[in-house]
């Protein structure tokens, strides 16, 4: 299946190509969105779209980089409205053969595979989605 | 040159989606009463479904209409049939259609219902005393697009993407295409092909036959016309008569008039072309009653023919336009009845119309075969021949108006875009603002003339996005039925005014809270059947669904014959959780109380309910409700019933905003929430327990400073600042936010707030300002209760 | 010059279905109707010369379309969009003054097939 392979930092992540609707650069600046988690960048307005940016690498909980963020990784039109914030984005590869991920399992993380002879991790849209869900539903 | 089927799936998927809807609420609508209209309409759904199942080659699927389609027609037939296990059946077949169509949607092969097929099936033979029939059952394998009746051979090779997998076996299927024997009709395609070309050979003396194309072709693509049209001539080998007419007494019977038609097997050869041209003339006599000559006249009905009954039907009519018919065989009643042995139909036609008005009635039916006519009389009378086909007056207007799917993302980015321009035309005219005097006019001009175009565009796809309201009551009553069967209530639901438009947009957000209502009233609104009888109220609850127009407004109340709310217990509540204070407890009326039920944790039930995995409660009705630009009110009197009240905007909503800044950031307050305005140095305020408190009118109003409130960070500025003063809610009551910088009014377009941001309470909306910045609008008694 | 046709189906996907296997044999769709009452009006209103008429439809049926199409103009050609099953229903349809007939679901050569013939083009 095709995928959308795209890096925070150095490591590289895989959306399906069917989850990503667009890859846009992000605005000068965020409309800050009152009382919202950290890794919540803001909303930026894309053609009259409201689109909630959310940052990447506090969403897998990843350590803070020293590469500025410059792509914004529009989901697909269920989840029209969310961009993930990455470091860049590298193209579109056929990725083949998902097997488990290592360490924590996350529901926004599918698993990982092999691309060009190096591992991409695979993300989950569904559970990208969930994982932002959760940023805002304070845990019970 | 098979269909490429794909490029109907979308809509397929669609079409299907929404009959299988329209049968779920019918038949929700039918367990409370069954009318003959619901009964017809839910035939009509299960009918178009199985149609457009079979169309597309999806088998399980149209199986499984087509049993609820024979189910349903029984019930047609005598609708005290109806049970509510049976309602639960089609439910059941309703739901698991829907999950294949679901199946289909993402690509995968429906699943083939086989339990549920036979218990439909038996059901229909316990009502109708007779199993589905089999031909209904081969005819849905048999028609799968690249299968030529029940010749599986061919079919599987068709390669036909959805269909392939539906397997080869169309175990019906070989009995399905000819009443008759199968391996007459199985031989008399090769035969038929030889003939086809004689066809050919014959042209000359039979204009009319034409060419190849006129056959209906069923075989196999490549060898073009394998059915004789028309003036095709069989060749001698198939011409063999039907058994009851073979028999001497038929040729040559008693001198009645009906017997006495001259078989045309008795020249077996003769050729269409010896018929057309000098008919050799037989002996016959006429019948004294008319005087019109007589023809017999011989047919076939192709052996492809899927419903030669119909057929046959057809050429008994046509032929009966032409004069009177005599000896028809088989009889009229066995030709409808589709039992025509190899499709051979033998009558004699009394007509002036002559062989070639005999021939051109008949040139114009498919699947039929003139074998022969030959007259009774010598010398027909030739009459003009009248084409039954006259040239239809040419329409004066070429184009109808046509309506076309439009998908509901395309329809929001035709808002989105023409929101767009409106920005592009205000900052046009705001660039304009700064030009030299003399370039001014021609800009503004051009500008004013976007501005009408896009204002008008705008209109345009603001009317192409009303959506009737139907659009998600349709969901309630199947809803109220689950829940009141859940709860072990009777519930009666009227919806009304369902046809009234609202905007696409507000009518997607409103989904949930409805349902949401429409639960409220089921399980806490109304009481038991057994409480119910004691307040001598029916034991069947009722709760209605109002929907009207008033001015620009529509208005939808969800009203239940229930307990109703206590005025007093959503007090104290809300009194034990701080959320209000004793005196303004007091103080509050009683349509203020219900709203109380609208704060987190105020609410009388005790549960939240869950739609849809998503914690909808009464405080998210109310902020979904004021996103779209309507409000929410609540009435109630106690033992009678409880009426929520949703006056919601036509379409999106504009509103109108007194802008704010605190540090970097603009907010949006609703001017319909703003008392007024004022300065103050807060340093100079007095304070109650932390609180800054600001004179107002008589009294003090809390202070808050909106940066804290939202967590925005503001370098603190030393003396005055202004004060917005806003009306609170029930709960609240008005309070003083402190801000940087008013910045003055405007009207906006508000957009509800898309997920995850209608999680954060305390936003009501989103819009974009004139320069493209993205503005919360803020919901001030949420933002200060939450 | 092509021959006009008016399709009468309440189901899209049905309409869109025929309208192409027309497209696709040179014939011209010059208008839809959803159900029977619009059928005949959208017959007066656009005189085609041939409309394919589904049977069970909302509002008013095809039978009872056909008939009133009809006794508007009895040289009008309609040809009954029917499924196995229906075979009453199609000949009531006959009775009521339908051309021809064609078998759901529709193979386009069967359906060209038959409505060449009909107009008398086979």
């Amino acid at each position: 299946m095709r995928h959308v392979i795209f890096r925070v930092e150095k490591e590289r992540y895989g959306l399906p190509l069917s989850a990503v609707r667009e890859v846009v650069v992000p605005p000068e600046r965020y409309t800050r969105v009152p009382r919202a988690p950290a890794a919540i960048t803001g909303v930026m307005n894309l053609r009259g779209r409201v689109v909630t940016v959310v940052e990447l690498r506090q969403l897998l909980h990843l350590p803070e980089g020293p590469t500025p963020l410059c792509r914004v990784v529009l989901l697909d039109r269920g989840r029209r409205d969310l961009g993930l914030l990455v470091t860049d984005v590298d193209g579109i590869e056929a990725v083949e053969r998902v097997s488990a991920a290592p360490g924590k399992v996350m529901p926004a993380v599918r698993g990982v595979a092999r691309l060009g002879g190096l591992g991409v991790t695979v993300l989950d849209p569904e559970g990208l989605d969930a994982a932002v869900v959760a940023l805002f539903t304070p845990s019970k | 040159m098979t269909m490429d089927m794909s490029r109907y799936l979308g809509l397929f998927i669609s079409e299907a989606t929404e009959h299988l809807e329209a049968l779920g609420r019918d038949l929700v609508a039918l367990e409370r009463e069954a009318t003959a209209s619901t009964v017809d309409s839910m035939f009509r759904h299960a009918h178009s479904v199985k149609g457009m199942a079979s169309s597309m080659g999806f088998e399980p699927i149209a199986m499984l209409a087509h049993r609820v389609e024979d189910l349903v027609d029984a019930v047609r037939q005598d609708r005290k049939l109806l049970d509510r296990d049976l309602v639960d059946l089609l439910l059941n077949a309703a739901d698991t259609l829907t999950a294949q169509v679901r199946a289909v949607a993402s690509s995968r092969e429906p699943e083939q219902a086989a339990g549920l097929l036979q218990q439909l099936g038996a059901r229909v033979e316990a009502l109708t005393g007779h199993a589905p029939a089999a031909t209904r059952v081969a005819q849905v394998t048999a028609l799968k697009p690249a299968t030529p009746s029940g010749d599986d051979g061919e079919g599987s090779g068709g390669g036909e993407g959805p269909s392939g997998a539906s397997g080869s076996g169309s175990p019906g299927g070989a009995a399905g295409p000819a009443s008759g024997s199968g391996s007459a009709s199985g031989s008399g395609s090769p035969g038929g092909a030889a003939s086809a070309s004689g066809a050919g050979a014959s042209g000359s003396a039979a204009p009319a036959s034409g060419a190849g194309p006129s056959g209906g072709d069923t075989g196999v693509g490549a060898s073009g016309a394998t059915v004789p049209s028309a003036l095709a001539v069989m060749p001698p080998a198939t011409l063999m008569p039907p058994r009851d007419l073979s028999g001497p007494d038929a040729l040559y019977g008693a001198p009645s008039a009906r017997t006495l038609a001259v078989m045309p097997e008795s020249d077996p050869s003769s050729p269409v072309a010896a018929l057309t041209s000098g008919l050799k003339a037989v002996t016959s006599v006429a019948d004294g009653k008319s005087g019109a000559p007589r023809w017999s006249v011989r047919l076939r009905i192709s052996p492809t023919c899927q419903v030669p009954g119909v057929r046959a039907f057809l050429v008994h009519k046509r032929l009966s336009t032409l004069g009177t018919l005599v000896d028809l065989r088989p009889p009229l009643e066995e030709l409808k009845a589709g039992r025509i042995p190899d499709g051979y139909i033998q009558v004699d036609v009394e007509t002036g119309v002559g062989d070639t008005g005999i021939q051109a009635a008949l040139r114009n039916v498919a699947e039929v075969e003139v074998v022969s006519v030959s007259p009774s009389v010598p010398e027909p009378p030739a009459l003009p021949v009248v084409a039954p086909t006259s040239d239809a007056a040419r329409a004066t207007a070429d184009t109808g108006s046509r309506t076309v799917r439009v998908r509901t993302e395309l329809l929001d980015y035709f808002l989105d875009t023409v929101g767009e321009l409106m920005l592009a035309t205000a900052r046009l005219r705001e660039v304009g603002k700064v030009l030299p005097e003399n370039t001014r006019p021609a800009l503004e001009e051009g500008v004013y003339r976007l501005h009408t175009l896009v204002k008008d565009l705008h209109d345009k796809v603001m009317s192409a996005r009303m959506t009737p309201l139907s659009l998600i009551t349709d969901r309630l009553p199947r809803a109220a039925r689950d829940l009141a069967r859940r709860k072990e209530r009777e519930v009666e639901l009227v919806i009304t005014g369902a046809e009234i438009e609202l905007d696409r947009a507000i009518l997607d957000e409103l989904a949930d809270p409805l349902l949401h209502l429409l639960r409220n009233c089921i399980d806490h609104g109304l009481e038991s059947p057994d409480e119910r009888m004691a307040a001598k109220k029916s034991p069947r609850g009722r709760v209605t669904v109002t929907v009207r127009r008033a001015r620009d407004r529509v208005i939808i109340d969800i009203e239940d014959d229930g307990r109703g709310m206590d005025p007093a217990k959503l007090k104290a509540s809300a009194l034990k959780r701080g959320l209000i204070t004793e005196d303004a407890a007091q103080r509050m009326a009683d349509r203020d109380a219900f709203l109380l039920s609208c704060l987190p944790g105020v609410s009388t039930a005790k549960d939240i309910t869950d739609i849809s995995g998503r914690g909808v409660g009464m405080d998210a009705v109310k902020r979904v409700v004021e996103s779209v630009g309507g409000t929410l009110e609540i009435d109630s009197v106690r033992g009678q019933g409880t009426t929520f009240t949703l006056r919601l905007p036509l379409t999106v909503a504009v509103v109108h905003l007194l802008l704010v800044e605190v540090g970097e950031e603009v907010f949006g307050l609703p001017i319909a929430k703003v008392v007024g305005a004022t300065e103050a140095d807060p340093q100079a305020l007095s304070k109650s327990r932390e609180t800054a408190l600001l004179p107002h009118g008589n009294g003090l109003l809390p202070v808050h400073a909106l940066e804290s409130l939202l967590g925005v960070p503001a370098a603190p500025k030393p003396g005055y600042r202004p004060f917005v003063v806003m009306e609170g809610d029930a709960g609240t009551g008005k309070v003083a936010l402190a801000v940087d910088r008013l910045l003055g009014q405007e009207e906006v377009v508000l957009k509800p707030l898309s997920r995850p941001l209608d999680l954060l309470p305390g936003l009501s909306g989103v819009t974009i300002l004139g320069s493209g910045r993205p503005v919360f609008i803020l919901d001030v008694p949420r933002l200060l209760t939450a | 010059m092509a021959k006009r046709v008016l399709v009468v189906d309440d189901a899209i996907f049905m309409r869109n279905m025929i309208k192409d296997i027309f497209a696709s044999g040179g014939f011209e769709v010059v208008g839809e109707a959803a159900n029977g009452l619009e059928a005949v009006e959208k017959f007066k209103e656009l005189k085609p010369d041939l409309t394919t008429m589904d049977i069970v439809m909302p509002f008013k049926s095809g039978i009872e379309a056909t008939r009133e199409i009809i006794k508007a103009d009895s040289s009008a050609v309609v040809i009954m969009c029917s499924a196995l099953g229906q075979e009453s229903l199609v000949m009531e349809a006959i009775e009521a003054g339908a051309s021809d007939f064609i078998v759901k679901p529709f193979r386009a050569e069967d359906v060209l097939a038959v409505v060449k013939k009909v107009l008398g083009e086979a």
